[in-house]
């Protein structure tokens, strides 16, 4: 477990959320701490997308608590667009926008959202560019770069904004194996930056190297958690055994 | 508020109307069915023509699609109604309506079919062949009805907008619905006749307006 | 063959009568650059206002567009330039024209930008409202552009339809195009003026006509 945590930036209570008469999440807690990397794991179907997706509202909790830097999010009047600009959001499927350029995606939020100037929002811009690497890639459209690349776009795009805390929603699931790893090694480098995290993934490796602490899902709820050490290198709950035997990487 | 009941919904005064509107309303059905028993069957053949890939052939049915959607309907009801008799063809008013609008019909249906034919794999026609059918048994057997079920939506939609054309008629004198209920509105001052009119052209296209929509959404959702 | 020429492509004829013509060309096109704009702008609202949440103000939307896609243009205009005065309600030939070609118009406008927006996969908008953006700036800078591009040739083929509408005008006596073209007819008891109006509208929008079937026949063959 991480000492002392000096500030929770992410704390969920009791989430529970239902598709009609299905039940994905039968009760979630959990706390994030500041600059700290959770990854969730487990298998197909636990929830543990639905978990996160509840977190920026793109899933609509069906009951608990959550709070993010301290404000409670779950509340009827609360601002989502507000809310969004603090968090950031990497997908699965990358969603950049093919009719603007990689620098066009970066800028759009900081222009239309934070309400920078055009010259503002492109020095930051390429800045966020830079920091993933793809600085000399600005002026591609996403058909121009690989899925790597539009991915580590896709999380300057996030990142720009200057988020509170990071999602990561299976972010190199739909990636070409080779393309896998430039984008965790952007990952990695965000989590050295001090950004907080929250990683789904199927990434052991990853997982192992990389986070703080990982959680593990399990029909809609969390059945373990614990470092690295304790959940993946030396489970002591069968099913995660199982799981973590079938995994590879 | 009774005013507008009073000028647009004073049924009683079109009593003695009825029989107009409803000989009016039928002329209507008679010429949208019509333009569209011609219209597509037409569009359709000249589709299939154009398969044979004939250069000159193929210059013509072009042609002939691409005129008669650049023009628009009223013009060419007109034209049809007041230039042939230069050329010794004299049409009835409502023979004028039909043909101009089944001709506009048969050019987007043709366009409509010929994408469709495009859009058919390539590999359909030589599985086709390569089983020793001919080329036009491929094309009936194979070709054909997935063509024709890939136009349905667009198809139902042109005709639909086409067969609405028939008001045009009115123009040319034809006795449909729009005209009856137009004069019938003069003649008394009172515009109930126009409120009719549009009743029962709702009710004789609202509802395949409403098809299109439920045909376009199970297109898009088959049931695999 | 001479014998045509004078009837149906008269020098005379035309010298004396392009004036008129040409008036009615601009007539055309004024009620164009009016309608156009209206019809789409009012089509990507209603397209767009389909994502609320309110059943009921879908269904009122939907209605709109199911009604004005099943009444004829025609049935329209002629409610409101000789039915509304009844009202109090009296609206000059070409603001009613425009009113019911931007009624009609925007019908279609709305089912096509719908489509376009329902093509944008829906992680596109899920992205957008992930970094703050209101759902009106999301759909603005990020679907709307998508969409529109997605079904481009069908916004084409409608802009060209809703102009060549304009010609139903002529029933309420605007001097658009083909009403200066009966009238020049008239006078001299001559077809040339129909034929040259006929030619006009046949190169106005004989270009998008095909512009419109290559786009559609690209996008067939990569989708097969």
């Amino acid at each position: 477990m991480t000492a002392r945590s000096p500030e929770t930036i992410v704390s969920i209570e009791g989430l529970r959320k239902c598709f009609g008469q299905v039940e994905i999440l039968r009760g979630v807690d959990l706390k994030v701490g500041k600059g700290e990397a959770v990854v969730i794991v487990g298998s197909s179907g636990s929830g543990k997308s639905t978990c996160l997706r509840c977190i920026n509202r793109l899933e609509e909790p069906t009951a608990g608590t959550i709070r993010v830097g301290g404000q409670e999010i779950t509340g009827p009047k609360v601002d989502l667009n507000l809310l969004r600009r603090r968090i950031g959001m990497v997908f699965q499927g990358i969603h950049l926008y093919p009719h603007k350029t990689a620098l066009g995606n970066v800028t759009l939020a900081l222009r239309k959202v934070v309400g920078l100037s055009e010259e503002a929002a492109e020095t930051k811009a390429r800045h966020h560019l830079e920091v993933v690497g793809l600085a000399h890639k600005a002026d591609s459209y996403p058909a121009q770069l690989s899925g790597g690349q539009q991915q580590r776009v896709g999380i300057a795009r996030a990142m720009a904004l200057e988020p509170q805390v990071m999602l990561f929603d299976e972010p190199t699931s739909a990636l070409d194996p080779e393309l896998v790893g430039e984008v965790l090694n952007v990952m990695v480098r965000t989590k050295e930056m001090g950004m907080t995290m929250i990683v789904v993934t199927h990434e052991m490796k990853f997982a192992r190297d990389v986070a703080d602490r990982v959680v593990f899902m399990d029909h809609g709820a969390i059945l373990a958690e614990g470092t690295p050490q304790e959940i993946l290198v030396d489970p002591q709950h069968p099913r995660i055994r199982d799981f973590v035997m079938r995994s590879h990487g | 508020m009774d005013q507008i009941v009073r000028y647009f919904f004073d049924f009683s005064l079109m009593s003695s109307f009825w029989p107009d509107i409803l000989r009016g309303f039928l002329i209507t059905v008679e010429m949208s069915t019509l333009t569209i028993l011609i219209g597509i069957p037409l569009g359709l053949l000249l589709a299939i023509l154009r398969l044979y890939r004939l250069r000159p052939l193929n210059w013509l049915i072009i042609f002939y699609i691409d005129f008669f959607r650049s023009i628009p309907q009223l013009v060419l009801i007109v034209l049809a109604y007041f230039a042939l008799p230069y050329f010794g063809l004299v049409l009835e008013p409502i023979t004028a309506t039909v043909l101009a609008l089944a001709i506009v019909l048969s050019a987007f249906a043709e366009e409509i079919f010929w994408a469709g034919m495009n859009a058919v794999p390539k590999g359909q026609w030589e599985a086709g062949r390569s089983t020793g059918l001919s080329f036009t048994k491929t094309l009936a057997y194979i070709i054909l009805p997935q063509v024709v079920r890939m136009s349905i939506p667009p198809l139902t939609n042109r005709a639909i907008g086409i067969s609405k054309g028939t008001t045009l008629g009115s123009v040319v004198a034809v006795p449909e619905l729009l005209n009856v209920t137009s004069s019938i509105q003069s003649n008394v001052a009172n515009p109930t006749a126009l409120t009719v009119g549009a009743l029962l052209f709702l009710l004789l296209f609202l509802p395949f307006v409403r098809f299109t929509r439920w045909l376009e959404h199970a297109y898009a959702h088959p049931r695999s | 063959m001479g014998d045509l020429v004078t009837t149906f492509l008269n020098i005379d004829v035309l010298s004396q009568v392009w004036p008129l013509l040409l008036q009615g060309f601009w007539m055309t096109l004024g009620l164009a650059a009016v309608a156009v704009p209206l019809s789409v702008l009012t089509g990507i609202a209603i397209a767009m206002a389909q994502d609320v949440p309110s059943k009921l103000l879908r269904f009122f939307l939907i209605a709109y567009v199911d009604v004005m896609r099943a009444i004829p243009p025609l049935v329209l205009l002629i409610f409101i330039f000789f039915g509304l005065p009844f009202l109090g309600l009296k609206l000059n030939e070409f603001t009613a024209a425009v009113l019911a070609l931007t009624l009609n118009g925007s019908s279609y406008f709305a089912e096509i930008f719908r489509a376009g927006i329902e093509s944008v996969p829906k992680g596109q908008r899920e992205a957008a409202r992930s970094t703050g953006l209101s759902w009106y700036k999301s759909m603005i800078y990020v679907v709307v552009p998508q969409g529109t591009r997605n079904v481009l040739p069908d916004l084409i083929s409608n802009t060209v339809e809703l102009v060549k509408q304009t010609s139903i005008a002529s029933a309420v006596a605007l001097q658009e195009l083909l009403r200066s073209a009966q009238l020049a007819q008239g006078l001299l008891y001559n077809p040339t003026p129909l034929i040259a109006a006929a030619i006009v509208y046949f190169l106005m929008f004989w270009p998008f006509v095909r512009l419109v079937s290559r786009l559609q026949n690209r996008t067939a063959m990569s989708a097969a």
